[in-house]
């Protein structure tokens, strides 16, 4: 009976934890993408240099930039030419069909809308691009990461909780007569209550360990293949310390262990 | 010592087990409180270790208004009362020492006051050399006699005794009674329900008759049956 608590409890857990993991993991991944986001303001190809500098001066105060750099046309297509080495062969151009620009970075990804909108309005500016579809979807997916992950981790407390306080109530129920027996004895609650409460708790920690053991295991067998189909995945290891997040675990299987025991036990001694 | 007045009381279901019942218990007293199965004996004493609550009435014990007590005060109440039931109520998976201890363990008292206190209570009931074995290895009335022991650890004024001789056989029956009768000699005040005529005709003591819920006669040197004394007998 109560393996099968243990049990259930780590597989809960587990779950969790992988779910913790993604979503730490995606909103990495997120962030990364987002820090790189350079918003490109092309100029007219009739821009004048007096344009051209004020559009660098407005640039330099504006608090949300963080660097803005001038790139002519022939840097542009040198850059170009080695990005795409290997799979263009840009010699076949007979003439340089980009156009000046700035490359600019903000401070932060969430400003990237605001900044780009007022450099378009500025003289001189052809366009403004910073591959808004990609930026818009990721600033949503971190905020509905972030709502989604409180109502998942509320769930996930609350099976925990209700499957172990199922067994300590079997057990409660199989020991009935020694309760009764200790309560006509002049035995308080509390005391009465301390040996569920600790059963209560042990299944939480063991099953938390049991969760902890098996998503090391799982790491040290699944992250080198997941690295190799997916590279950039390595951006993703490092915001989260992985001892103190199985620490973590492990008090919030004591937690609910706890709580579980003591509610379970509590309703009994009413009657 | 007790004391109830005006008490009632009613059952969720509807059943009256208690009408009106007046009833003072003097320090020292030796009681019995006879009547058929159902005429309310058991519930009497329930009222007094708290296990119901009376519908209406006051009910003090060693001054306590026990009728008012708030529930988590009651483990305190049953500390200072010793309770002996038909079924012995003992806990099957420790020996005859560790139940008697248990009660003591339960009051949080030190471990050199449960090992001088409870050699001292075995000794009073005569099982001193049983009190490592357990209660299934135990005849019935060595097994009420280990329930006598626990109810006695901890030193209570009131011993309160609901059909304690139930479930034993006649000569068992005897030694039990004898033995509460010793309890009381020594100071402690002991309430028996009882149905078993024969103790109770010939202990004469105070005998207190419940008939439905309520107190008939209440004599101090009395018989199980009413009017033995002038010469009655009954047939058979």
């Amino acid at each position: 009976m109560q393996m099968t608590a243990i049990g259930t409890v780590a597989i809960t857990i587990v779950l969790l934890g992988l779910f913790l993991f993604v979503r730490a993991a995606l909103a990495a991944v997120g962030a990364q993408l987002l820090d790189q986001i350079e918003v490109s303001a092309y100029l007219r190809p009739d821009a004048t240099q007096a344009q051209v500098a004020a559009i660098a001066r407005f640039l330099s105060v504006d608090p949300m930039v963080a660097s803005a750099q001038y790139v002519p046309k022939r840097q542009g297509l040198a850059e170009l030419r080695e990005r795409t080495k290997g799979t263009i062969d840009t010699g076949l151009l007979t003439e340089n069909p980009l156009p000046d620009k700035f490359r600019i970075k903000t401070r932060v990804p969430d400003d990237v809308p605001a900044v780009a909108a007022s450099v378009r309005r500025l003289s001189g500016v052809d366009n403004v691009v910073y591959g808004q579809k990609i930026v818009a979807r990721l600033l949503q997916l971190g905020a509905v990461l972030r709502r989604i992950g409180i109502g998942v981790i509320i769930v996930f407390f609350a099976v925990a909780g209700i499957i172990i306080s199922n067994t300590i109530r079997l057990t409660v129920f199989a020991r009935r007569r020694e309760i009764a027996i200790m309560q006509l004895v002049g035995a308080t609650s509390t005391y009465i209550r301390l040996p569920f409460i600790c059963e209560g708790l042990l299944d939480g920690v063991l099953g938390a360990l049991l969760a902890v053991g098996l998503l090391a295991a799982a790491r040290a067998a699944l992250w080198p293949r997941l690295l190799e189909a997916l590279p950039w995945a390595q951006l993703a290891a490092a915001p989260v310390d992985l001892r103190v997040f199985a620490a973590e675990l492990i008090l919030v299987g004591a937690a609910i262990g706890f709580v579980a025991s003591w509610l379970s036990v509590g309703r009994h001694l009413r009657t | 010592m007790i004391s109830l007045r005006g008490v009632s009381l009613v059952y969720p279901n509807g059943v009256r087990a208690l009408d009106n019942v007046n009833l003072e218990i003097t320090k020292g007293d030796f009681v019995f409180l006879v009547g058929d199965s159902g005429t309310g004996k058991s519930s009497l004493l329930r009222l007094l270790y708290r296990e119901a609550k009376p519908t209406t009435g006051e009910i003090t014990v060693d001054g306590i208004r026990v009728d008012r007590l708030r529930r988590n005060r009651v483990p305190a109440l049953r500390r200072h009362l010793g309770v002996v039931f038909q079924d012995f109520k003992l806990l099957v998976d420790k020996t005859v020492w560790e139940n008697v201890a248990f009660a003591m363990q339960v009051t949080g008292a030190h471990t050199r006051d449960v090992m001088r206190q409870v050699p001292r209570v075995l000794d009073l009931v005569g099982l001193s050399h049983k009190s490592r074995m357990y209660p299934g290895e135990l005849s019935g009335g060595e097994q009420q006699r280990t329930a006598i022991a626990r109810a006695l650890v901890n030193n209570p004024k009131i011993l309160l005794c609901d059909e304690p001789t139930g479930n034993l056989d006649p000569a068992n029956t005897t030694e039990i009674t004898a033995l509460l009768l010793r309890i009381n000699l020594k100071g402690t005040t002991v309430v028996v329900a009882t149905h078993n005529q024969a103790v109770v005709d010939r202990m004469r003591r105070r005998v207190v008759r419940l008939e439905d819920g309520r107190i008939t006669t209440d004599e101090e040197r009395g018989y199980y049956y009413l009017g033995l004394g002038q010469g009655q007998v009954l047939s058979g």
